[in-house]
């Protein structure tokens, strides 16, 4: 083991195969190197930089097996008192339920928060869902998407009153977004889906998208009839895909109301259509 | 020809209100005079227009004209192209895009923003030759859109990745072939007949190699060229300074775009494996890793490595050795080697450049009671076909993720420096905190799964 000033001499030194040798045996430094390593890690010197941040990952990675081993609190306090890019990476590896709202604290930095987010969304347990909610109220527009973003991407269903609410928002990115996430967090909820004329082709796909999300989340979890309900308004649409994607979900029901519903497409003038008909078709059979 | 035509000449013909207007059609539409009936011609959205997706693109004036599949593609050189236009392009790179429409002739559509190229109506098929890190994105919003998918190796960056691929090209039902056309190889055939059919007895190892990474140096930053749009291109990734040494040809040296040798030529090398072992479903159990990162440098993945990853039922092992020892048989710089009881066989290279395979396999003949080997007749060939009979192609996407996740698990192991156990049903690392958060990653801005 290095001592602590021979270590951190060697971090900051110029000498390639010293600092390399410095950062790889990190995992045996205690927290006290964390503040100056983060200040290296800003280093004029892109190679001191480098072996700065290599060093303080590899302190990381050595407590990240386990979130009960002792070494990791006191890595995690001294990374938070100095909020930078670097430092919200390394958290998204290690911090928990304990550390999110002081991590959501700096979603009010407009340098920072695509960070702080990034580390919340990895951070597991309901926490982390908290202080997103938490630090919605207060995020400018611009941002409120991502926020939306991250809680679908967990599947908050904490979110769920905040994103039906925000599905009613005139502003078109923050309520596709808000629907989009809807979709994937995939709890029922008496809700139409909005479909606004300001949205683009891409947020429109979207959107229809998180409906089969939605529709597939409820035949999951058992509740057939919401999922039919769906799946019936999209074996009406003309695009093909979108029928398509109807039939396979509609597979997965495997009733005979399922069954009747998939039957006239088996002669679907649409080759893909019929074809995709045909294979649910033969799946039901098996089943 | 116009775009109105083109929009509605599909769904003219696919409705059958043909055969009423029949006789207003002129006769070059329907395949008379040497033409290709447009109804035949399947239609490509090509994203990502450099190095490796130059190589898609179909001129113009071969439409009614088709040469044979491109030798590096696989097959045994027997089969036609069918026809495909290349009907829009797209690139972030605005001289790549003007260079791409100048080989393509004729008037192509041309896009920067690839969701404007997906709600083309028009377009059947998209091939993806983007960075690593816009695979998993670009395949699930083209699936939405209803397009089939041709997407370059390695499929995804995240386990969490992949998964969403796999269940968005179920979900919409689409052909979503990954570009590790090795398996399209006559050698990968050959060899796969000659190990299925139990020449080597059972496999218990199989060892591949390559050469190591570059270690990189101090390139500086710079601003992004104007032609490019540097905040596309990083899409969902990390933001960071613009650097030509991390954007064209060498973003794969980051593990943040790329991911190094593993994920570039172990999704070639790895995916063979896969398919010989019959593995296209399942995973490895464990995964171990050592070697050492770049010394010095703007690169962070690793120059050198050993993974070794461990198969249960039937047990085997998998190493990945980067550099590794070469086969005695077959000089290469890269491919590997299938030990069994019985014997031992090379394959090399996987990635449709001199694939190769030892003589004995190549002479083989199985005995017609013996297991039948599919023989792909090409690897965008085997796409065109799936995309007429919807059936999935030999490089499907559950079968591109399980190569993927090889490479993306190899990574893990090698930067957390510790063994994996892996769950390959539940796709989680047991008892790891930490290894399971590096399973996903957010995005960025608008960019998330």
């Amino acid at each position: 083991m290095q001592d602590r000033s021979e270590f951190l001499k060697a971090i900051a030194g110029d000498d390639i195969e010293a600092r390399f040798e410095a950062w790889r045996a990190a995992a045996s430094q205690d927290s006290s190197v964390v503040a100056p390593l983060l200040d290296l890690a800003a280093s004029p010197k892109p190679g001191v930089a480098k072996a700065a941040a290599e060093a303080l990952t590899t302190m990381v990675h050595s407590v990240g097996k386990d979130p009960i081993d002792p070494r990791r609190a006191p890595l995690v306090k001294a990374l938070l008192l100095r909020p930078k890019p670097l430092t919200f990476r390394l958290l998204s590896l290690i911090a928990d339920d304990l550390h999110a709202p002081l991590i959501a604290h700096n979603l009010r930095s407009a340098d920072l928060r695509e960070e702080v987010v990034y580390c919340l969304e990895r951070i597991p347990g309901t926490a982390a869902d908290k202080a997103l909610i938490a630090g919605y109220a207060d995020a400018t527009n611009d941002f409120k998407p991502r926020i939306l973003a991250a809680l679908g991407h967990r599947k908050s269903a904490d979110a769920l009153p905040l994103c039906l609410e925000a599905m009613k928002s005139t502003n078109p990115d923050i309520a596709w977004a808000a629907t989009r996430a809807f979709g994937r967090i995939g709890k029922q909820a008496a809700v139409r889906f909005p479909q606004l004329d300001a949205w683009n082709e891409w947020q429109k796909t979207d959107v229809l998208d998180a409906q089969l999300r939605y529709a597939d989340a409820q035949a999951a979890g058992g509740n057939s009839e919401e999922a039919m309900n769906i799946y019936k308004q999209f074996l009406d649409r003309p695009e093909e895909h979108w029928q398509c994607a109807a039939i396979v979900g509609i597979g997965k029901i495997a009733t005979a109301e399922a069954a009747t519903a998939i039957y006239p497409k088996l002669k679907n003038p649409n080759r893909k259509v019929q074809i995709t008909a045909r294979q649910i078709w033969q799946q039901l059979a098996r089943a | 020809m116009s775009k109105r035509f083109l929009k509605t000449r599909r769904d003219f013909v696919s409705t059958g209100a043909a055969a009423t207007l029949f006789h207003i059609v002129p006769s070059h539409c329907l395949g008379l005079q040497g033409q290709t009936p447009p109804s035949d011609i399947i239609n490509f959205g090509h994203i990502g227009i450099g190095g490796r997706g130059r190589g898609f693109l179909r001129p113009d004036a071969n439409l009614n004209q088709p040469g044979p599949a491109a030798p590096n593609l696989g097959g045994d050189g027997s089969r036609m192209q069918r026809p495909v236009r290349s009907l829009a392009l797209c690139d972030v790179d605005l001289k790549r895009l003007d260079d791409a429409a100048s080989r393509v002739g004729g008037k192509p559509r041309l896009y920067k923003d690839f969701r404007k190229l997906l709600a083309d109506k028009d377009v059947d098929a998209v091939v993806i030759a983007s960075p690593d890190h816009w695979h998993a994105l670009m395949t699930i919003l083209a699936c939405q859109a209803g397009k089939d998918v041709y997407c370059e190796k390695p499929a995804c960056n995240t386990i969490e990745e992949g998964r969403a691929m796999v269940t968005a090209a179920e979900r919409y039902a689409r052909v979503v072939q990954i570009g590790s056309q090795g398996r399209s190889q006559m050698a990968a055939f050959h060899a796969k007949n000659y190990i299925r059919n139990g020449q080597l007895g059972n496999i218990g190892k199989v060892l591949c190699w390559h050469y190591a990474s570059p270690d990189g140096d101090w390139t500086p930053d710079e601003p992004a060229p104007p032609e490019i749009d540097y905040e596309l291109w990083l899409g969902p990734a990390r933001a960071m300074p613009y650097n030509k040494k991390h954007t064209h040809g060498q973003f794969r040296w980051l593990i943040d775009f790329g991911g190094g040798q593993i994920r570039d030529r172990g999704a070639h090398v790895m995916s063979i494996a896969n398919w010989i072992m019959d593995c296209d479903a399942k995973g490895p159990v464990s995964i171990d890793a050592s070697g050492d990162p770049p010394r010095d440098g703007m690169y962070d993945s690793a120059v050198t490595m050993h993974v070794t990853y461990e198969f249960k039922d039937p047990d085997w092992t998998l190493v990945w050795a980067q550099p590794g020892e070469t086969s005695k048989e077959l000089d290469a710089r890269y491919g590997a080697v299938y030990h069994g009881d019985k014997g031992k066989l090379t394959v090399t290279l996987g990635d449709g450049q001199a694939t190769a395979t030892e003589q004995k396999a190549k002479d083989y003949k199985a005995s017609i009671d013996g297991v039948k080997v599919f023989q792909s007749p090409g690897h965008m060939e085997n796409f065109e076909d799936c995309i007429r009979t919807r059936e999935k192609p030999i490089m499907h996407m559950e079968a591109g993720h399980r190569v993927a996740s090889l490479c993306v698990l190899g990574n893990v192991a090698f930067q957390l420096r510790r063994k994996l156990e892996w769950d390959w049903k539940t796709e989680r690392v047991v008892n790891d905190d930490e290894a399971n958060r590096l399973l996903s990653r957010p995005g960025r801005g608008p960019w998330s799964l």
